[in-house]
């Protein structure tokens, strides 16, 4: 993609442009808010009933003890990794168009794995104990936590991506706090003052933080790959059919890229409506970020095919007959929906002119992420229903509990990330002045001129 | 609260006028102790940047960070499994899984070098700083500046900014 775009805003209007809307958003907003907060509403009351009552409420039984709740939490990490890989991997690939989507995607990130998170503790039933279960302490017999078990390894690429991901996210956002300190007074600038660390922007700060940001972006860069590799270890180091597989690692990381990407889009082109914000994520970006989802969604189909492939070629008669009946079976359904909104649906965006229909591009968004969830539910559900003795077999379904958690979940995502929107930058100005046309006098500052 | 020096700042517009008066006063004793502001991190100025303060030595702190991560995610499995041997289908307590410790080597390598470099961006870039100076309120919108300590707008120092091309050179006190 050339890099060139035609702007008609230049580095002046950055700031008054992205401040300015924060204060006064779009009545869009206050709907999504309130529909967010409805949603969160009745996660808290499921997730209540269910402390209180027992995982009884959740539809979760022999042989089923994964479920929705994991299958969420996979679907978030998942959502979560494209936000480090728009601020790390194409920072580093030096990709411009980053700079006007990274900071929605970085935030993004934040809350995904924020609410990823909770999962573990909600699928546990007794959360009140649940953090001394993911930490390596000794138990009551003073037994270390097992090192070799992909669980415990996963609580390290959680913990260790959260961390890694609010840092670069807060970060990012330093500059621009101080850009917010000197437009205030009294009691916000203090705050603000605080927030930004006293930041002031010069070039001995600029050089440190440049060198600083380009190593968080390198060691992020393996993280993005090796999260999402461990979360698809904790189901290919089993000996369960349908997940001991070693295409599992790629698989997944592309899938929660894709996933990412789409969630990415679904809320940026709200949110720009929102906080009128058109002038600065221009439609070359959004166009970038599609075919960023179109690339990672081939991936995806070409996982699924090898994934039927091996099964078949490998002889192994269980493997097979997952695979058959994943297809075929009680929960095609799901299957299918999962590779007509992760495979056929993105298909579109071969089109230049789908591209560039930002209506048909949030639609196809929408379903991949629908499809995404769905990849998690079917991988999970259809291998844990049929395992290798007949007479464990069973069908699950969610329960209304799960199922409301699950809206929950969506309803603490978005809440966040509206209150973010509504109190920061949901453009990181420092870096989209990057790649404006630059201010020189040769040029002069011009309405219309090319940058990234 | 201690009391800031005294001095003038120039306000400019242009990119290019900014890096030929960052060049030009670089090394000039006229002009010990300045400052230049940005409002971004524009290549050109981080290339002057680079040759005033030399390679940032944020460096050494991702480095020191990430190889006691390293250290730590196989030092803290491998203690835990001596203080306590799981033993698995009978395998000789002492033999240690080492292939799933690369797991925590690599977490912790990178979680410890984050934190680091955090660090090392935060004291090479002398921050946190309750008690900044705001040189102007513009350099974190659209404009550049220069801060020169003790001189006034009338010195040679005041005039040669304006020449190379200064929108605005004021007294700060």
């Amino acid at each position: 993609m050339s890099d060139e775009i035609t702007w008609d805003k230049t580095v002046s209007d950055v700031n008054d442009g992205i401040l300015a809307p924060t204060g006064k958003p779009h009545p869009m907003y206050y709907g999504a808010l309130g529909l967010s907060l409805v949603c969160l509403l009745i996660g808290i009351v499921a997730w209540s009933l269910q402390i209180i009552y027992g995982m009884g409420l959740s539809g979760l039984n022999s042989p089923v003890y994964w479920g929705t709740y994991i299958t969420n939490f996979v679907f978030w990490v998942g959502i979560g990794h494209a936000g480090t890989l728009i601020s790390a991997i194409l920072f580093l690939f030096r990709a411009k168009w980053r700079n006007s989507v990274n900071r929605s995607a970085e935030a993004m990130t934040v809350f995904a794995v924020i609410t990823a998170g909770m999962f573990p503790l909600i699928h546990v039933g007794r959360v009140w104990v649940a953090a001394y279960w993911m930490v390596p302490l000794p138990n009551t017999n003073q037994l270390w936590v097992n090192f070799r078990s992909p669980l415990i390894w996963d609580v390290f690429a959680i913990s260790t991506y959260l961390t890694v991901s609010l840092l670069f996210w807060y970060m990012g956002l330093v500059p621009d706090i101080a850009s917010m300190r000197d437009r205030v007074r009294g009691f916000k600038r203090l705050v603000f003052g605080f927030m930004s660390f006293g930041w002031t922007g010069t070039l001995r700060q600029w050089h440190h933080y440049e060198a600083g940001y380009g190593f968080l972006a390198a060691l992020a860069t393996p993280l993005v790959l090796s999260v999402h590799s461990i979360v698809s270890w904790d189901f290919a180091m089993s000996v369960q059919p349908g997940w001991h597989t070693t295409i599992f690692p790629p698989y997944f990381v592309a899938g929660a890229i894709l996933s990412g990407c789409a969630m990415v889009y679904t809320l940026v082109l709200p949110f720009r409506t929102m906080f009128r914000l058109e002038g600065f994520i221009r439609k070359e970006h959004l166009e970038a970020l599609i075919k960023l989802t179109l690339l990672t969604s081939t991936i995806v189909f070409y996982a699924y095919g090898i994934e039927f492939f091996v099964a078949w070629y490998s002889g192994n008669e269980y493997e097979w007959a997952i695979f058959q009946k994943r297809a075929t079976g009680p929960y095609a359904f799901y299957f299918w929906v999962m590779v007509s909104c992760n495979c056929f649906f993105p298909l579109a965006f071969w089109s230049s002119k789908i591209r560039n229909n930002q209506v048909a591009c949030f639609i196809i968004c929408v379903l991949i992420n629908v499809g995404m969830w769905f990849e998690r539910y079917n991988i999970i559900i259809s291998s844990l229903v049929e395992d290798f003795v007949p007479g464990s077999w069973g069908h699950y379904e969610p329960s209304l509990t799960e199922l409301a958690i699950t809206i929950g979940s969506f309803g603490w995502f978005f809440t966040w990330l509206l209150i973010f929107c509504r109190f920061f930058p949901f453009v990181s100005m420092s870096e989209l002045k990057l790649i404006m046309p630059k201010p020189l006098r040769s040029s002069g500052v011009k309405r219309q001129g090319t940058g990234g | 609260m201690k009391k800031q020096q005294p001095g003038i700042v120039a306000i400019f517009r242009y990119l290019d006028d900014i890096c030929h008066v960052t060049e030009s006063i670089r090394d000039s004793r006229d002009f010990r102790g300045h400052e230049i502001v940005s409002f971004t991190s524009y290549h050109e100025l981080m290339h002057l940047a680079e040759e005033r303060h030399g390679p940032s030595q944020v460096r050494w702190f991702t480095l020191v960070g990430a190889l006691s991560g390293v250290f730590t995610g196989f030092a803290m499995p491998l203690w835990m499994d001596y203080d306590w041997p799981i033993v698995v289908g009978g395998k000789t307590a002492g033999i240690y899984s080492v292939p799933a410790y690369f797991v925590f080597g690599f977490e912790l390598m990178v979680l410890f070098g984050a934190l680091a470099t955090i660090m090392g961006m935060l004291v090479m870039g002398r921050l946190p700083n309750p008690k900044a100076r705001i040189y102007d309120k513009r350099t974190t919108d659209d404009r550049f500046a220069v801060f020169v300590p003790g001189v006034s707008v009338e010195s040679e120092q005041a005039r040669l900014l304006k020449e190379k091309g200064a929108e605005e050179v004021y007294s700060t006190t």
